[in-house]
C-alpha cells in the first residue's frame, strides 16, 4: 500500500502541469498518423533533461499512455494505425467510422482503453515481484512458439480470401528478412542502400496503412465532396458507457490478454491487440460480425493495448531490462539523472517510483477524460474534404516515415510498399496479415536460431524445443488455434453450400 | 519566416565554400550522428557530453543529436562516410571496436580511413557475467567448466562484429577453450535478460549495464576485459590478473569524428575544443551519476589506438 | 472484373516469389537462410495456386482497377511520386511538402480553377498546414528534415 502515500506528490503543481501537458500532447501526437509511441516519447527525452527526475519520468510515462491510446484516434478515422498496437482498432473500428459512427468507435475505445490501462497499471503496483519471474520464463523457445502462435492468426485475419491472407502474411515474412543480420552476420536480399538497416516497421506500417488510403481517395478523383461527406452521428457518453459494460466478455479477453503478453520482453506491446481482438472473435456468439464495424472488436483491441502498457514496464523497473524499445528510452531518462532501476529504485527512490506509477495511474484517467471530450469533435474529421486529406496525410506520411530513424531511405521504402499495398488491396490481399508477419518474422526467426544454438550446445533440439510445461502449454494453444479455424471454416463452408442448396 | 529566411540564408552560405567558413566555425548549429537508437547507451551518453556544447568557453554552439540507427551501426556509418558534407558541421559519434570490426568483415563503405577522429569521451569495458546464483565464483571456475565440457558453455552477448563478440573471441583464444557463444538480437539488455533467466550460463555484457544488474542483485561480475580495474569495480580482478591473456581490445571506446575531407582548420579547431569540452565539471558528474566510465583521450592518442585495434583485428578477425 | 486484371497482379508476385525462393536456395551460408527458404517454399506455393486461380479466372475477391479509377488516380500518383522520391530530398522537405500539397490540392479539389477565390483558399490552406508541420516537427520535436538548397 506504499504507493498511496505518494499520491500527493502527483498534484503538486509541476508535476500535475506536466502530467496534463503530457497527456494533452501525447493524445495529439498519438493521433497523428505516422508519430509512434517510442518516437513521441523518444523525441521528448532533450525536455527530460532539464527537469527533475520525476517530473522528467511523468512527462515521459504521461506521453506513452496516451499516445498508444491516441493511436486509436487515426486508426479508427483513417484507418492508419499510430502504432503496431492499434492495428486490431483499425479492422472494426474504421468500419464503424464509415458508416458515421465514428463518436461512438472513439468514445469506445477510450473508455475501454482507461479500463484496460487501469487495470494494467495496478497489476504493475500489486504483482510487480510474481510479474517479473513471469517475464523471466519466457526464453526463446517459449518466444518462438508464441510467434507461431501468431502465425496462426494470419490466414483469418481481415482477408476474403485465406489463400490471399495467407500469401500476404508471407510477403511480411519475407520483407522482415532484408537487411544485415545480427545473429549470423548474413547481408539477405539488400538489393539497394536503403535497405541496409531491414524495413523498419514503423515505416512500413505507415506506409502499408497510410498511402493505399490517399491513394484511394485520389482515385475518387476530382468531384464535389459534399455530394459524400459522411453524416457524423452525435453519440451520448452515458450510452458508450453502457455499451461497454454489456461487453464484458471483450472487455475482460483484452485486458486479460493484453497484460499477459504484455510483460513479455521484446513481443507483447507489437502483438497484444492482433491476439486479443482473435481471441475475443473466436469466443464470441456473433463472430461473423467481426470485422464489420462490430463494437467488441474495438473494445478488445484498445483495452489490450493500454492494458499492456503497465505490465511492460516491469522487467525495466525491476530487472533493468528494458521489454520495449519505449522502455529502453524510459531507461535513458532515468539514468540520466542518476537512478538505476531495480531494488535501487524503490529502496533508495520511492518517490521517484510511486510518483511515476501513480502518475500513470492518473493519467489513464485524464487521458480517457480528454478522450471522451475531443471525441465528438475529432470524429468531424470525416467531414474534412478529400483532396485535403489526401494531402495532409501524404505530408503526414512522409514526415512521419523520415522522423522514425533520420532516415530518407524510410520514406523511400514507406512510399514504395504504400503503392505496391494499393495495388494488391484492388486485388484481394490486405495489409493487417502483411504487417503481422513483418512483425512475427523476426521473433520467430531469432529466437529459433538463437534457441537451436543453446540447444545444440545443451540437450539438443527435441528436448529444448518441445519439452518443459511452458513449451507444452504454448504448443498445445498452437494446435488448438489451427484446429479452430479449421473446423471453423469447415462449418462455414456447409453453411454456405447449405444456403445454395436450399 | 524569420526562420525560412535564416534557412535560405544559412543555405546560400553553405553553397559559398568552404574557405570563409574555417575561420569564424562554428556560426551555426552542429549536428552529431549517433549510429544507435535513442535511449541506447551511445545515445544517451553521446547526449551528456555535448550538452555544453553551446557554452562560450566551449564551441559556442550547440550540438544537436540525430540518431540512425540499424544493423548494429551499420546504416549510420555508411551515411556519415558516404553522405554527410564534409563541413565540420556534421560530426558522428564513434564505436571503436564496432566499425573496425565491422569493416574489416566487410559489406560497408568505411573502415578506420574513411573518418578523422576529433577526440574520446568514454571507455566502457566488457565484463563476464553469471547469474546471481550460479556456481561459478570466478573466471577459473567458468573456464574450468568449459574445459570438462568443450563447447558446452553458453554464454550471451550483443550481436556478431562488436565489442561482446571481439571479448568472447579473445576468451576462447587465451583460455584455449571452445565456448558456445549466443549471439542476440536487441542489444546488451536482450543478452542481460538472457544471463539473468538462466536461458545462458553467463554472458559478455558491457560494464556500465552489468555495474546496474549487479547492484539490482540480479548477476555477479566475475572478471574484466580490461588492462587495469575499473573505477566503478575496484574489486572485480581483470582478465589478466585471473591468468588469461586479454588486453583491451574488446573495450568499447566512445568518441566525437567527423567524415575524411573536413578542412584541417576546422579539424585542429575541433580536436582543441572538444577535449576540454568533455572535461565539464557537470559532464563528469552526470556521466558518473549514470554509470559511465569516462576516458578522455585527444585526437592524437584515438589515432594510435584506432590504428592498434586496426592491427589486432584484423589478426583476431582473420580466421572468421 | 476481367481474367486479364487478375493475372497481372497475382502473376507479379509469383514473379517475385520465384525470384525469393532462386536467391534464398544459392545463397550462403544456408544458416542464414534457412528461414527465407521457408518462407519463400510457402510464398511460392501459395502464389502458384494464386496465379493459376486468376489464369482459370476463378478470382473472385477485389474490386480490380476500372479506366476512371487509373485516370483519376494518375496525376495524383505521379505528383507524389515525384516529390516523395525526388522533389523532398532535393529541394528541402518543407518546399517540397508545400509545392506538393498545392499541386495535388489544385488537382483534387473541386472548387472551381478560373476563380481567384478559389486559388487564395488553396493556398492559404497550404500555408496553414506547413505551418503546423513546421511547428510539430520542426520547433516541438526537433526533427533535422533535409534542408538542402531550399528549406
Amino acid at each position: 500500500m506504499e504507493f498511496i502515500y505518494y499520491f500527493g506528490d502527483v498534484f503538486a503543481p509541476v508535476s500535475f502541469l506536466l502530467l496534463l501537458v503530457g497527456t494533452i500532447g501525447g493524445l495529439i501526437l498519438g493521433a497523428t498518423p505516422g508519430l509512434s509511441p517510442t518516437m513521441a516519447v523518444a523525441l521528448l527525452i532533450p525536455f527530460t533533461f532539464h527537469l527533475e527526475a520525476v517530473q522528467g519520468l511523468i512527462l515521459l510515462g504521461a506521453a506513452y499512455t496516451s499516445t498508444v491510446a491516441g493511436g486509436a484516434v487515426s486508426a479508427i478515422l483513417l484507418k492508419i494505425p499510430g502504432a503496431p498496437a492499434n492495428i486490431a482498432t483499425t479492422l472494426d473500428g474504421h468500419t464503424m467510422a464509415k458508416k458515421g459512427e465514428g463518436a461512438r468507435a472513439l468514445q469506445l475505445s477510450f473508455l475501454a482503453s482507461a479500463v484496460g490501462g487501469v487495470f494494467g497499471v495496478l497489476l504493475l503496483i500489486f504483482l510487480t515481484p510474481l510479474l517479473a519471474q513471469w517475464a523471466l520464463a519466457f526464453g526463446p523457445s517459449h518466444l518462438f512458439w508464441l510467434a507461431i502462435l501468431g502465425v496462426t492468426i494470419i490466414g483469418s485475419l481481415d482477408s476474403a480470401s485465406v489463400v490471399k491472407g495467407l500469401l500476404s502474411g508471407c510477403i511480411g515474412l519475407w520483407l522482415a528478412t532484408i537487411g544485415f543480420d545480427d545473429i549470423m552476420g548474413a547481408q539477405r536480399f539488400i538489393f539497394h542502400s536503403s535497405l541496409g538497416g531491414g524495413i523498419n516497421i514503423i515505416a512500413a506500417l505507415i506506409g502499408l496503412f497510410a498511402i493505399p488510403q490517399v491513394l484511394t481517395m485520389f482515385a475518387k478523383g476530382r468531384r464535389n465532396d459534399n455530394i459524400e461527406v459522411i453524416e457524423v452521428k452525435k453519440h451520448a457518453i452515458m450510452d458508450a458507457v453502457r455499451e461497454l459494460l454489456s461487453r464484458k466478455r471483450a472487455m475482460a479477453i483484452g485486458t486479460a490478454v493484453g497484460s499477459i503478453i504484455g510483460l513479455i520482453p521484446g513481443v507483447g506491446g507489437q502483438i497484444a491487440g492482433l491476439v486479443a481482438y482473435d481471441q475475443t472473435k473466436k469466443f464470441s456468439p456473433e463472430r461473423e460480425k467481426f470485422g464489420t464495424g462490430h463494437s467488441e472488436g474495438v473494445i478488445a483491441a484498445e483495452s489490450a493495448n493500454n492494458a499492456m502498457v503497465g505490465p511492460s514496464l516491469v522487467p525495466l523497473l525491476t530487472l533493468s531490462i528494458p521489454g520495449s524499445p519505449t522502455a529502453a528510452v524510459l531507461l535513458g531518462g532515468l539514468l540520466i539523472h542518476g537512478i538505476f532501476p531495480g531494488t535501487d529504485l524503490f529502496d533508495n527512490h520511492p518517490d521517484v517510483a510511486w510518483t511515476f506509477i501513480n502518475s500513470m495511474l492518473i493519467g489513464q484517467i485524464l487521458m480517457c477524460i480528454f478522450g471522451l471530450y475531443v471525441a465528438g469533435l475529432a470524429a468531424k474529421v470525416a467531414q474534412v474534404p478529400q483532396s485535403v486529406m489526401a494531402a495532409v496525410v501524404l505530408g503526414l506520411s512522409v514526415f512521419g516515415a523520415y522522423s522514425v530513424q533520420s532516415s530518407m531511405g524510410d520514406v523511400y521504402v514507406m512510399a514504395s510498399l504504400g503503392v505496391m499495398m494499393f495495388f494488391l488491396e484492388r486485388f484481394g490481399f490486405s495489409a493487417a496479415p502483411l504487417v503481422l508477419g513483418l512483425i512475427l518474422g523476426p521473433i520467430a526467426e531469432a529466437n529459433f536460431i538463437q534457441g537451436s544454438m543453446i540447444a545444440n550446445a545443451t540437450d539438443g533440439m527435441g528436448t529444448y524445443f518441445l519439452s518443459g510445461a511452458l513449451n507444452i502449454v504454448l504448443i498445445a494453444i498452437v494446435i488448438a488455434s489451427i484446429a479452430y479455424s479449421v473446423v471453423m471454416e469447415l462449418k462455414q463452408n456447409k453453411a454456405q453450400n447449405e444456403e445454395a442448396s436450399a | 519566416m524569420k526562420k525560412l529566411l535564416a534557412g535560405a540564408a544559412m543555405a546560400l552560405m553553405a553553397l559559398g565554400g568552404n574557405a570563409a567558413q574555417a575561420q569564424d566555425y562554428p556560426d551555426r548549429p552542429i549536428m552529431m550522428m549517433v549510429s544507435y537508437g535513442a535511449g541506447g547507451a551511445t545515445d544517451f551518453q553521446a547526449r551528456i557530453v555535448t550538452m555544453t556544447a553551446g557554452n562560450e568557453d566551449a564551441l559556442g554552439m550547440p550540438i544537436a543529436i540525430i540518431n540512425k540507427p540499424g544493423a548494429g551501426g551499420r546504416v549510420g556509418w555508411n551515411w556519415f562516410a558516404t553522405q554527410a558534407e564534409s563541413d565540420g558541421y556534421t560530426l558522428a559519434a564513434y564505436n571503436i571496436p564496432h566499425f573496425i570490426a565491422q569493416s574489416i568483415k566487410g559489406g560497408v563503405e568505411y573502415s578506420a580511413d574513411t573518418f578523422e577522429p576529433i577526440a574520446n569521451w568514454g571507455a566502457d569495458p566488457a565484463v563476464f557475467v553469471v547469474a546471481a546464483d550460479s556456481e561459478m565464483t570466478s573466471m577459473e571456475d567458468a573456464v574450468a567448466y568449459a574445459k570438462e565440457n568443450p563447447g558446452k558453455l553458453t554464454f550471451s552477448g550483443a550481436g556478431l562484429f562488436v565489442g561482446h563478440h571481439i571479448a568472447a573471441l579473445q576468451l576462447e583464444k587465451a583460455a584455449g577453450v571452445k565456448m558456445a557463444y549466443i549471439p542476440t538480437k536487441g542489444g546488451g539488455a536482450a543478452a542481460m535478460k538472457a544471463v539473468i533467466a538462466g536461458e545462458v550460463m553467463a554472458g559478455v555484457n558491457n560494464l556500465s549495464d552489468a555495474f546496474r544488474a549487479q547492484e539490482a542483485g540480479n548477476v555477479k561480475i566475475l572478471g574484466v576485459f580490461d588492462l587495469e580495474r575499473n573505477e566503478f569495480l575496484p574489486d572485480v580482478p581483470t582478465m589478466k590478473e585471473q591468468g588469461l591473456d586479454i588486453d583491451n581490445a574488446s573495450v568499447n571506446f566512445r568518441g566525437v569524428m567527423v567524415p575524411k575531407g573536413t578542412p584541417q582548420e576546422v579539424i585542429d579547431k575541433l580536436s582543441a575544443t572538444v577535449p576540454e569540452m568533455f572535461a565539464n565539471e557537470r559532464v563528469a558528474k552526470k556521466m558518473k551519476a549514470g554509470g559511465s566510465p569516462m576516458h578522455i583521450m585527444t585526437r592524437e592518442e584515438v589515432q594510435e589506438m584506432w590504428a592498434a585495434r586496426q592491427a589486432t583485428l584484423e589478426e583476431l578477425l582473420a580466421g572468421l | 472484373m476481367s481474367r486479364t486484371q487478375h493475372i497481372i497482379p497475382s502473376g507479379i508476385v509469383f514473379l517475385v516469389g520465384c525470384w525469393i525462393a532462386w536467391v534464398s536456395f544459392t545463397q550462403q551460408p544456408s544458416e542464414a537462410f534457412l528461414f527465407p527458404r521457408l518462407i519463400s517454399s510457402a510464398f511460392v506455393a501459395l502464389a502458384g495456386w494464386t496465379f493459376l486461380k486468376a489464369l482459370m479466372g476463378w478470382s473472385k475477391v477485389g474490386n480490380g482497377v476500372t479506366r476512371t479509377m487509373a485516370l483519376n488516380l494518375a496525376p495524383g500518383l505521379i505528383v507524389s511520386l515525384i516529390y516523395v522520391f525526388w522533389l523532398a530530398k532535393s529541394l528541402g522537405f518543407y518546399t517540397a511538402t508545400s509545392l506538393a500539397f498545392f499541386v495535388l490540392l489544385s488537382l483534387y479539389d473541386p472548387a472551381p480553377h478560373n476563380q481567384v477565390k478559389s486559388w487564395t483558399k488553396r493556398a492559404i490552406i497550404t500555408a496553414c498546414f506547413i505551418a503546423v508541420m513546421y511547428g510539430v516537427f520542426g520547433l516541438l520535436l526537433k526533427v533535422y528534415t533535409p534542408r538542402e538548397i531550399l528549406f
